[in-house]
């Protein structure tokens, strides 16, 4: 592929003794949107938290946007600067307002100006639905707000890549949709995303192709439409019998 | 009838407002708590009753107002004392400038003035107390040629320390440059011409040399120490400011600089220029006859400021990956810890002067100073760690992920928080150790309470104890309870509760 954005081959990671990455290969086109799904503890995770290196891989190769994951303090800030990450439980940082929490790193790593910093703040603000909230605390926000708020804070570097590691698992069911409507949007305008999810009726809407993952393995992968139609493996078939129920 | 009930109802109930409501519903709001209260105030009437009849009738208040000038200031000279005025009427008026400021917005002119102020008041205020030998311009040029011609002079600068410290130069200036070029061949020039460089020198900086009087470090373990040191603070510098994108343009004439800075390092010329010694400006008016509430607000204040960026660093070497910073850390906090104060105070006295370079000779007050920083710093270090400890993982990755250095990540978003959280015991901290003063008595000098122990002796006043403790006590109590009330500001201001996760 010649516009591959994210190549990752043979990638294999161990806790101690526990080998929870046990060879993942796939590689991203730019624009693409790949759901990953599977049981807990499948290593979905800790694969997309690989790419940005927030989790070391011990064996094989991550190139992302033409640079290798090294040790290299350098290439890690550099990729991670272009890829923008939104964890299950917000991870807002509490003691900064909102506009603070989305203009921080543009004003710390891309040395921006405060005032197109917040320009731009405003803007996201506006494109994730909570124009007026900007001068509160995450405290202050419900949970929908403060994911809407993580997803503003890493669209504002820019990235080219976002991942997104279970978005919604910690949201009350009628704040999901809020999230999820942001997030479609975004597919919608050609983000590349990652995204960990147990969200099958947003892997059906816009997901390009869907990987399951079992014991740090890519057990099956393909289009929403294999997967949910003719699933290959006993497997995928067993789990989404399982998720698909309620 | 249901507007009458709703008539009645705008109404509280009788007695719950006001004084008789609040003593209704506080203190005597049921049999227990109202026989609680009518006790203690009967021990509250006991205890007044007889210490307010004694402070204005039987009481000579004399003996203090004879003596303020010693228990406010000791033997400072009395034509000097202006000067303590002078450093108390800066720090009001810096007081009052933080105040009207502190409702301007962040840029304001004012705030910075404020600001400024504030950061050259320790210097100022230094002065002001010490007193100051002001050279003129002639002796100015005359000692700026001495030290740059005769750097074997330089006061920390030891024969023994300027081959590592060409070292730690050239290691930081290497990995400095390395941390900024990207392509292999300026890489590999600069590998090379620092691998030259370094052979070199470390022969130089293995000729056999006299240590440091008291310094335990063998040459070799310096001079590594000293390279290592360099390399990492010089690769670090590199890669936060590797995004800065003039900074290479720097690298060219820094390599050149350092030519001649290397060389003046390693052997030193010599053009025979004498020091000549400069004229007093401010009389100097040594430490060691500080005394009274000068003396104890200056070791409590210098301890405070100087303690604080050292627990702080103490903390976070402590959770360092590297082992070599996380034992030393580990070490020191532990070592200070198990050791009384009075005993630190001692070998403070005793074992520090013999750790000194001979060129640097302390003065009784500020070994005192620097026992009772290295104490508080580590119990504070561990008091830091304790905040460190309660931010959550995912903090360092939401940071991490945002593409921060970890740098930034501690200092934006990790610390912070950290520090937030653990104000009360840091201001515990504070106010034991401005309490805790009272022990330099025993390293011979003369606080407040010493001060007030010499005062009672006075044979016109002998018998007059009572009333000398009682001051001493009402100024300690005075400061450690305003400390006490900052703390709850400070907790106020920054929104601690509110902003919690």
């Amino acid at each position: 592929m010649a516009d591959t954005i994210i190549q990752c081959s043979n990638v294999h990671k161990w806790y101690g003794h526990f080998h929870a990455l046990r060879g993942i290969n796939m590689d991203v086109a730019r624009g693409e949107v790949i759901v990953i799904f599977g049981p807990s503890g499948s290593g979905k995770s800790t694969f997309i938290r690989t790419i940005n290196r927030l989790e070391e891989h011990q064996r094989g190769t991550i190139v992302v946007d033409g640079i290798e994951l090294t040790h290299d303090v350098r290439n890690i800030s550099a990729v991670r600067s272009e890829i923008g990450m939104v964890f299950q439980s917000f991870n807002l940082f509490p003691h900064l307002t909102v506009s603070q929490n989305i203009t921080l790193a543009p004003i710390w790593v891309r040395k921006w100006p405060k005032e197109k910093a917040e320009e731009i703040a405003k803007q996201l603000l506006v494109r994730v639905g909570i124009p007026e909230q900007s001068d509160k605390y995450p405290g202050h926000l419900s949970g929908g707000q403060q994911q809407r708020v993580a997803i503003a804070r890493a669209l504002a570097m820019q990235p080219k890549i976002m991942l997104f590691d279970e978005p919604t698992s910690a949201l009350d069911p009628e704040m999901i949709k809020e999230v999820l409507d942001v997030m479609i949007g975004l597919a919608k305008s050609g983000m590349t995303m990652l995204v960990v999810t147990h969200e099958m009726g947003f892997a059906r809407a816009v997901a390009d192709r869907m990987y399951f993952f079992d014991e740090g393995l890519v057990i099956e992968s393909g289009t929403p439409n294999e997967i949910f139609e003719q699933p290959r493996e006993d497997r995928t078939k067993l789990f989404l019998s399982q998720i698909l129920v309620h | 009838m249901s507007s009458t009930v709703a008539a009645s109802m705008d109404r509280p109930p009788v007695a719950t407002v006001g004084v008789l409501g609040w003593l209704r519903q506080n203190l005597f709001n049921s049999w227990p708590n109202g026989i609680i209260t009518a006790i203690l105030a009967m021990v509250l009437y006991a205890l007044g009753g007889s210490i307010i009849p004694w402070a204005f009738g039987e009481a000579n208040w004399r003996v203090v107002t004879a003596n303020l000038e010693l228990l406010a200031w000791g033997r400072y000279p009395q034509d000097q004392a202006w000067r303590l005025a002078a450093a108390l009427g800066l720090l009001l008026l810096l007081s009052l400038l933080s105040w009207r400021s502190s409702k301007l917005p962040a840029g304001a002119g004012l705030r910075r003035l404020a600001l400024l102020g504030w950061l050259s008041s320790p210097l100022i205020i230094g002065v002001l107390l010490r007193g100051l030998k002001l050279p003129t311009a002639a002796t100015v040029v005359n000692n700026l040629g001495y030290y740059l011609y005769r750097p074997e002079l330089l006061p920390l600068l030891d024969e023994a320390w300027r081959a590592p410290l060409a070292l730690c130069l050239l290691g930081a200036l290497v990995a400095f440059s390395w941390a900024l070029t990207a392509g292999r061949l300026p890489r590999l020039l600069s590998g090379l011409a620092g691998a030259a460089l370094f052979g070199l020198m470390l022969p130089l900086g293995l000729q056999p040399e006299p240590l440091i009087p008291g310094l335990i470090l063998p040459r070799l373990f310096r001079l590594l120490l000293m390279t290592a040191a360099g390399w990492l603070a010089g690769r670090s510098l590199g890669n936060s400011l590797s995004g800065v994108g003039e900074i290479r343009k720097a690298l060219l004439p820094a390599w050149l600089l350092a030519v001649p800075v290397l060389a003046v390092l390693l052997t030193g010329f010599d053009v025979g220029v004498e020091q000549v010694a400069p004229a007093e400006v401010l009389p100097l008016v040594e430490p060691a006859i500080w005394g009274g509430v000068l003396l104890t607000l200056v070791l409590a204040v210098v301890s405070i400021l100087a303690s604080f960026p050292i627990g702080v660093l103490l903390a976070l070497g402590r959770r360092s990956e590297l082992p070599v910073v996380k034992w030393t850390c580990v070490a020191f906090i532990e070592v200070v810890r198990g050791v009384p104060l009075i005993t630190i105070l001692f070998m403070a006295q005793v074992m520090l002067p013999f750790f000194l370079p001979q060129e640097i000779t302390l003065d009784r007050v500020m070994r005192a100073m620097a026992g009772m920083t290295l104490f508080t710093a580590a119990y504070l270090a561990e008091i830091v760690r304790g905040g460190l400890q309660a931010i959550h993982k995912e903090q360092y990755d939401a940071a991490r992920a945002l593409g921060l250095s970890e740098v930034l990540v501690t200092g934006l978003i990790i610390l912070p928080q950290a520090l937030r959280a653990v104000i009360p015991p840091i201001m515990g901290q504070f106010v034991s150790i401005f309490k805790d003063t009272t022990l330099v008595t025993f390293a011979g000098l003369l606080d407040l309470l010493a001060v007030a122990q010499s005062v009672i002796k006075q044979r016109e006043f002998l018998g007059l104890v009572r009333e000398v403790y009682l001051v001493s006590a009402v100024f300690y109590f005075i400061i450690s309870y305003t400390m006490s009330r900052a703390s709850r500001r400070l907790e106020k201001r920054l929104g601690v509760e509110e902003r919690a996760t």
